[in-house]
């Protein structure tokens, strides 16, 4: 069972107050749990010096297994298990692979990373994920700290980095 | 540093390169072992076409970028705008050609031959005469110079006017920019069919018997592969000399990105046109790629591996794309691979056209270039193009791969396009002042 988090979150108008308040927080050392926005904000990665996705490794190695599973297969079939001459073209005839074994380098590769990606991010069907506002999915920009075990001194601290960096609202979840 | 300065340093490498092409060209027309000059001129066909297809692609980008809207590339667009004055160059080069199948100076083009929609004639060919309406020397000569010109005269440089105009002229309701996307919305479908016909005539009529659907198409990527490649290491380069310090690696990584995807773009159209016909598997059209598989196995296959395998795995990854070192190694690699590309296109048709001229010719007037296909006896002249044929099987230099002189000429080629490219560039500001992208190109982020 995953403990529960008590969330401290502010919410802002603008990408742009997002940004410096962003900045602001790595400046003071805040320790900020998650940032959600309405839309991707270019420079936002950068800026919470999150690491690259590993996401695509996962993808080439799942599009060379698809590659690999593809075009042996076929040379299985067409070389020993059912050999039929078409057009009176060689058993063997490997331009006629290509289209199938690309189809299943992007199928193999995509379902790969698909399936990868929502294990990662523990997404699923069933699962219900806590929001913390229903507005983080239109038009506003949230910061969120965990806040479990904080000092009163450090979260009045955290209210009034939000205070200063111009946060519209501030609110508590726990979730 | 907003001012280009075309230094003596880098005049003195362009004229250099220039030398080292005349020479190369020099000795390639005095040593040529095979019959009407054959490799000189292929030569300066190949280089011809290669170097003027990168500037016509490279204000087809211009035009295509400015109708849909795009900013990012606005602080270089400069450069671009160099390429394509390098068109005016080009015409003239192609006007050359032009002029040789009038002159009787090479016979890279079966179909320019005497006699070759003459019933009866030695030289008569029911093929190429029933394309004879589109494949003679006027239409070649004309719709060469039509075309080019309309390109160059009715739409690069009044793009470019515009362009420096906008510079001190600028008005904040950008009229110039409106001039200038009319221009652009015209020159993008016109230069699309255009070009078409103009790859057709200048490459494809090499192997006058063979077409192909595909074949505008798949010259096309291999021309936007080369001038993207060209305009990263350019790029690099002057950004080495301290100009253009606001193209930051997130510019780079998305002409980059451009490289990975439309190598990927040719071999998708390579594979379809070579798929299609060894499905189909007919004579006159599997002889193209027999000829080519089996004759010019290194040039068949290394051409794969250049531009398709290694700038895919190269390039896959992100952080390739923003290294300038791995930028500049694989986009002289695709650079050389497309020019690779262009040769194995041009080579063999015209080794054996002229093989076969040659075998018409020597039997007939007893000297093989006075001769050039004229008037000879119809059964041993086709006796003598077979042995001929039989010859060019074996290994020729400057056809089976390309020699020393080939990339001498390529060399003198690219010294005088880049001497093109750097003489426009000094003469206007290196980033366009009041073009009303020029803040989304300044704050690009990919």
């Amino acid at each position: 069972m995953k403990e529960n988090k008590d969330v401290l979150f502010g919410l802002y108008d603008d990408e742009e107050i997002l940004m410096s308040a962003i900045k602001k927080a790595n400046a003071d050392h805040l320790d900020i749990m998650d940032v959600y926005t309405p839309f991707p904000v270019h420079g936002l990665d950068d800026v919470m010096g999150l690491e690259e996705s590993r996401l695509h490794i996962a993808g080439f190695i799942y599009g060379a297994i698809g590659t690999l599973t593809a075009f042996c297969f076929m040379t299985w079939v067409f070389t020993r298990d059912w050999p039929i001459i078409f057009g009176g073209k060689p058993y063997w005839s490997v331009p006629a692979f290509i289209p199938i074994t690309f189809e299943l380098t992007v199928l193999f590769s995509a379902i790969g990373m698909v399936v990868t990606f929502y294990t990662v991010c523990g997404l699923g069907p069933g699962v219900v994920n806590p929001i913390l506002d229903d507005r983080i999915t239109d038009d506003k920009f949230c910061i969120a700290f965990n806040t479990n075990g904080y000092s009163a001194d450090k979260i009045s601290k955290i209210k009034s980095f939000f205070s200063n960096t111009g946060a519209s609202e501030v609110h508590t979840k726990v979730i | 540093m907003n001012q280009f300065t075309f230094e003596g340093k880098q005049k003195t490498f362009c004229l250099a390169l220039i030398g080292v092409g005349l020479l190369c060209m020099g000795l390639t027309f005095f040593m040529d072992e095979t019959p009407f000059h054959t490799r000189f001129w292929s030569n300066f066909l190949h280089n011809s076409v290669f170097f003027t297809g990168i500037s016509l692609v490279a204000m087809f980008t211009l035009a295509a970028f400015l109708t849909a809207y795009t900013g990012w590339h606005i602080q270089f667009k400069r450069l671009w705008e160099s390429f394509s004055m390098f068109m005016g160059v080009g015409l003239i080069l192609m006007m050359i050609v032009a002029a040789g199948i009038w002159m009787h100076w090479h016979h890279l083009y079966h179909w320019a031959a005497d006699g070759i929609t003459e019933v009866g004639h030695a030289n008569y060919d029911s093929v190429i005469a029933g394309k004879s309406s589109f494949l003679n020397k006027s239409w070649y000569t004309f719709g060469t110079l039509i075309f080019v010109g309309i390109w160059f005269f009715v739409f690069a440089v009044p793009f470019r006017k515009l362009s420096i105009a906008e510079d001190s002229e600028g008005t904040s309701d950008n009229a110039h920019h409106g001039k200038m996307r009319i221009l652009a919305a015209g020159f993008v479908p016109i230069a699309a069919f255009t070009s078409c016909a103009l790859i057709w005539q200048w490459i494809m009529s090499i192997d006058a018997h063979w077409y192909s659907t595909m074949f505008a198409w798949y010259t096309s990527a291999s021309w936007f592969v080369s001038f993207m490649a060209l305009s990263i290491m350019l790029l690099i380069y002057l950004k080495s000399k301290g100009y253009y310090e606001q193209v930051t690696a997130e510019h780079l990584h998305d002409m980059g990105k451009y490289v990975f995807g439309f190598s990927i773009f040719w071999t998708y159209l390579w594979f379809s046109q070579f798929m299609l016909i060894w499905y189909a598997n007919i004579g006159e059209e599997t002889v193209y790629f027999h000829t080519r598989m089996n004759e010019f196995p290194v040039l068949f296959y290394g051409n794969l591996i250049i531009n398709f395998a290694l700038p895919f795995l190269i390039l896959m990854r992100n952080s390739t794309k923003r290294k300038y070192g791995t930028l500049l190694f694989t986009c002289g690699l695709v650079l050389f691979g497309h020019w690779w590309d262009f040769f194995l296109m041009i080579k063999p048709g015209a080794l054996h056209t002229a093989m076969e001229a040659a075998g018409h010719g020597a039997h007939g007037a007893g000297h093989a270039v006075e001769a050039a296909g004229h008037g000879a006896a119809h059964g041993h002249g086709l006796e003598h193009a077979v042995e001929h044929a039989e010859h060019a099987t074996g290994f020729v230099t400057g056809f089976t791969l390309p020699g020393i002189l080939e990339l001498g000429t390529f060399a003198g080629f690219l010294g005088l396009f880049l001497f093109v490219v750097f003489t426009v560039l000094g003469k206007a500001a290196l980033s366009p002042k009041n073009d009303p992208y020029l803040a989304e190109s300044l704050h690009h982020h990919t």
